[in-house]
């Protein structure tokens, strides 16, 4: 019942986020706020809500996978990719530990600050036509690099310090399977080529699948999942099937998440402090990668100001690995820079050029 | 032209012409087409998106595959110089009860009857001994002057 209501009311959502070209996900939270735990508690997170946000994570996170190629990163995409990570990372982390968090949390925090969301960034490359720019190849590319250090982040945050050895040895293996699944893939397309209801049950089941395997190997099921998508990547029509099923549940993760969320427990400091991170982190390293790949800190800037949007992997690893205040701190974080980002995005052109122009009149007059 | 795989938007062409314009096509994930055209000089590009079939009607305008749609015929360019009609007609009263050999369709127009549909029965490539009735649905061939004379002469329209 609860949940139907609250897919409904996502659906309202959707429509107006499409109308007023504004990203769906700072709503869909913000409308979870409001019915949830913070707001009119009408909204309840049991043990079925707990399941299908999980699995709204885990269909996201095999998604994710199947369009991870390792194969296609040049050596530009890495230089700027790392930039991106370096500088964000590292800002977001000094800033943790300043205001009194532990290694731990300051690692999940300076993960979930670094990390943009590829949902609202491409879509925005799309909705506010930007696609034509040479810019936009290198933030696509830098999304990819982004999904293949988030696999990097999963596995550390799982990592039992006192077992590492048999850990990393359980991951090592597990990748080796899913390379051989991956080298194998192609026999099973004929499962995903059928007109009957096999494809969408074996899609559906994906999701617990990540789970079930999650739980006999003792590795983090956000990582099995990536990875099984990595495995099947090959066969492209498993993404007709997969999509729907993403689609619904993350919607209903991202609502539940916002009301699980306690606005009391909101960190207000750390907040204001992420998010000028948040914004002035992309901002820097758009300006590096736009000076060593463009060669032209125009570009740079607007690479930058299009990657500003924090979103879906910032609130999975703050809801997956962090207390409540790192929960509610990481929505505000989330909210402010998605609808920013996606509003520098929109008038990054306008914005840029005023930079310009008052930067040439500073100049000039001295 | 090599399109360039965009991992999470779809693929993209990229055509620069020789007064140096810029023309980008991608061809969304969702299904639907961008086309993107970025004059010399301009800093801003025109933009529209369009469905898969409005792309392909797009795609068949400048391609000149189908040069006009009417609604009861379409005119084909198969090759450079030879634009062909394809045209449905009904039978009038004037040719019905008449062979297609009668009425020397081909003698007198040049048009071919390519298909003639009958009580939804259709008959592919009739014999010049087949006799057409009032009503019956005849798919003829022909140049564009052709199948006007066709119209003119033998169904008397």
């Amino acid at each position: 019942m609860e949940i139907a209501v609250a897919a409904f009311i996502c659906s309202v959502l959707a429509l107006l986020s499409r109308r007023y070209l504004i990203p769906s996900i700072p709503l869909y939270i913000v409308a979870g706020l409001i019915l949830g735990k913070s707001g009119f508690g009408i909204f309840e997170v049991d043990e079925v809500v707990e399941f299908i946000t999980k699995v709204g994570i885990l269909f996201l996170l095999f998604y994710i996978g199947l369009h991870i190629n390792f194969e296609k990163l040049s050596k530009n995409v890495f230089i700027s990719g790392i930039f991106d990570l370096v500088t964000n990372f590292s800002l977001a982390f000094i800033a943790s530990i300043l205001l009194g968090f532990s290694y731990y949390e300051s690692f999940i925090l300076a993960s979930a600050i670094y990390i943009s969301s590829s949902a609202i960034v491409l879509h925005s490359l799309i909705e506010f036509r930007k696609l034509i720019f040479k810019e936009a190849e290198t933030i696509v590319w830098l999304m990819v690099f982004e999904d293949i250090i988030l696999v990097l982040i999963l596995i550390f945050s799982s990592a039992e310090v006192n077992q590492l050895p048999f850990f990393l040895a359980k991951i090592s293996a597990f990748t080796l399977a899913i390379y051989l699944l991956y080298k194998i893939s192609h026999n099973f397309k004929p499962l995903f080529s059928r007109e009957d209801e096999v494809p969408l049950l074996i899609s559906f089941s994906i999701a617990t699948v990540s789970i079930t395997f999650s739980e006999i190997l003792g590795i983090p099921e956000g990582f099995v999942a990536i990875m099984l998508g990595a495995a099947l990547s090959g066969i492209r029509e498993i993404e007709r099937f997969v999509t729907p099923f993403k689609d619904v549940f993350i919607v209903l993760f991202f609502f539940f998440f916002g009301a699980s969320v306690e606005v009391k427990a909101v960190n207000l400091t750390a907040a204001i402090v992420f998010i000028l991170i948040a914004v002035m982190g992309k901002i820097i390293s758009g300006i590096l990668i736009g000076i060593s790949s463009h060669k032209s800190v125009r570009s740079g800037l607007e690479i930058g100001f299009d990657t500003i949007a924090r979103g879906e992997f910032s609130i999975f690893l703050a809801y997956a690995y962090g207390s409540g205040e790192m929960m509610s701190t990481i929505a505000l974080v989330v909210l402010v820079t998605s609808i920013l980002g996606a509003f520098m995005a929109k008038h990054s052109y306008e914005i840029i050029s005023k930079l310009e122009r008052s930067v040439k009149l500073i100049t000039s007059q001295r | 032209m090599r399109p360039i795989d965009l991992s999470g938007i779809g693929t993209k062409y990229e055509l620069e012409t020789e007064n140096g314009n810029k023309i980008a096509v991608f061809f969304l994930e969702t299904g639907r087409v961008q086309i993107y055209i970025l004059e010399k000089g301009c800093a801003k590009p025109c933009v529209i998106e369009l469905s898969h079939s409005e792309a392909i009607k797009l795609g068949n305008i400048l391609s000149g595959a189908i040069l006009q749609t009417e609604r009861e015929g379409f005119e084909i360019s198969a090759m450079a110089d030879l634009r062909l009609n394809i045209h449905k007609y009904v039978a009038t009263k004037k040719v019905s009860g008449k062979s297609i050999k009668d009425l020397a369709i081909r003698k007198r127009t040049g048009v071919t009857v390519i298909a003639v549909s009958r009580e939804g029965k259709t008959t592919v490539n009739p014999t010049p001994d087949f006799v057409i009735r009032e009503g019956d649905v005849l798919l003829v061939i022909g140049e564009s002057e052709q199948v006007k004379k066709f119209e003119r002469e033998i169904l008397g329209i």
